[in-house]
């Protein structure tokens, strides 16, 4: 259960990032609820399951994007590396961590993205317009994480998203 | 050397290798898209499709709850507008006749919209990112559509099939940050220049226009047709802004696209464009 929920999460996300997201956009912008989701997890259950979540997570977005797989894979994993690598210093109850925690990820994941895109794209249009795109989204992401994170760190310690005991 | 006995890093680096082959391997260019991006796409479709619907039938609550005074008001422009446009109409049906005598006259091969096979498609989701600008469109491989056919819309251009599957396909925008199109000024003719998107969806830019270019506010711009990709003569947007390049020899111009992307819902493939074979090959990078 608890597998296909952490699969299930980004998969709703990509669905309705996709599809209603596009309506409720900020200035075109739109949020990036599957790193939303990966620095939630990174943050929980530290660097090593972390990273795999977060490999697997920007894998399976760059299959639909089917163009450069592997740039969002790479990007999320680091992320959730760097997010996993602090979290026992922080404390991850406190909901302001979470916010904090989620924009920041935000900015390392655009830059890893934007490199990767200057290193493999033949044409890639670059002007101040990418700044302003990622100032957007980590504002949209760190709303939309308030209410998440409240039902993902309950759920991760007392409700379906707890892991089992032979782990 | 305890570290290189670490299967932790050993993992990562294979994974990071893995990732920067994958990278080359799925460049825009390739042919086909493989067998897990098929299966992904074709899983997503239907339930993107449903959601589309929903939100559908929302929008149609909303009106039927809509003041009747506003609907009232939205059919009285709507009629003055028809009654605009018919009277345009009739003027265009006039000059369109005199185009086909005289250019039968002049023996000049004709190659405006009329002339190709046209198939209507509906959008059924927008790119989930802020990187890439593409739509996925209701008709794949099946329904005969081809990576590289030119999509466009009423009002102007649209895109370009970037790649199929089944029963979908990808639609790659004019504003998605690794397009370029070629353009001219529709009135002046002379001036060349080049679109490039900026992933945003309400402005364009067209830079490398010569600094002698009678380029000015309000012109609008058309495709060349240079770039094999895109017909001639298909319209893209309105000058907004001019700027010099740094360099002085150029001029860049900011665009304001006709087509309004973030509402786009539905769109027309051209199934029957074939560009000219010899400069083919000379500019398959443009893309």
């Amino acid at each position: 259960m608890r597998y296909l929920l952490l699969f299930l999460l980004p998969f709703t996300a990509i669905l309705l990032q996709s599809t209603v997201f596009s309506f409720y956009s900020i200035k075109g912008t739109l949020p990036d609820l599957v790193l939303v989701f990966v620095v939630f997890f990174a943050l929980i259950n530290g660097a090593r399951g972390g990273t795999i979540y977060g490999f697997l997570c920007g894998l399976f977005e760059d299959l639909y994007l089917g163009r450069f797989i592997g740039v969002n894979a790479l990007s999320k994993a680091l992320t959730a590396y760097l997010v996993g690598h602090f979290q026992d210093r922080v404390f991850k109850e406190n909901i302001l961590v979470a916010l904090v925690t989620v924009m920041l990820g935000t900015i390392i994941n655009s830059l890893v993205v934007f490199f990767l895109a200057l290193f493999t794209h033949d044409i890639f249009n670059v002007d101040m317009s990418i700044a302003v795109t990622v100032l957007y989204q980590c504002i949209y992401n760190t709303v939309l994480a308030l209410p998440l994170y409240l039902w993902y760190y309950n759920s991760s310690y007392k409700g379906v998203l707890r892991p089992t005991e032979e782990r | 050397m305890k570290i290189l006995r670490n299967k932790y890093l050993w993992m990562a680096v294979i994974a990071v290798l893995l990732s920067f082959l994958l990278m080359h391997l799925s460049s825009p260019e390739r042919g086909e898209i493989s067998i897990a991006e098929n299966l992904i796409r074709d899983i997503f479709t239907p339930l993107q499709r449903g959601v589309n619907e929903l939100r559908h039938d929302w929008g149609g609550i909303a009106s039927i709850l809509n003041n009747k005074e506003v609907l009232s008001q939205q059919i009285q422009a709507l009629q003055k507008e028809n009654q605009e446009l018919k009277i345009e109409n009739q003027v265009l049906r006039e000059s369109q006749e005199e185009l086909k005598r005289l250019r039968s006259l002049l023996d000049f091969q004709s190659d405006s919209l009329d002339s190709y096979a046209l198939l209507p498609a509906r959008v059924i989701s927008r790119s989930p990112n802020n990187w890439y600008r593409y739509l996925l469109i209701n008709k794949g491989s099946k329904q005969g559509i081809k990576k590289g056919m030119p999509v466009i819309s009423p009002d102007g251009l649209v895109g370009q099939v970037g790649s199929v599957s089944k029963e979908s396909a990808q639609v790659n925008l004019i504003t998605d940050r690794e397009v370029a199109v070629g353009a001219i000024l529709q009135e002046s003719r002379e001036t060349n220049g080049i679109i490039e998107g900026r992933g945003d969806n309400n402005l364009l830019r067209m830079i490398n226009i010569p600094y002698y270019s009678p380029v000015e506010k309000n012109n609008r711009v058309i495709s060349s047709g240079l770039s094999v990709i895109y017909p001639r003569g298909i319209d893209i947007g309105v000058v907004k802004n001019i700027s010099r390049e740094p360099g002085g020899l150029l001029l860049s111009a900011d665009i304001e696209p006709v087509v309004n992307f973030d509402k786009l819902e539905e769109v027309l493939i051209i199934t029957s464009f074939k560009p000219a074979e010899a400069v083919q090959g000379a500019e398959g990078s443009e893309n």
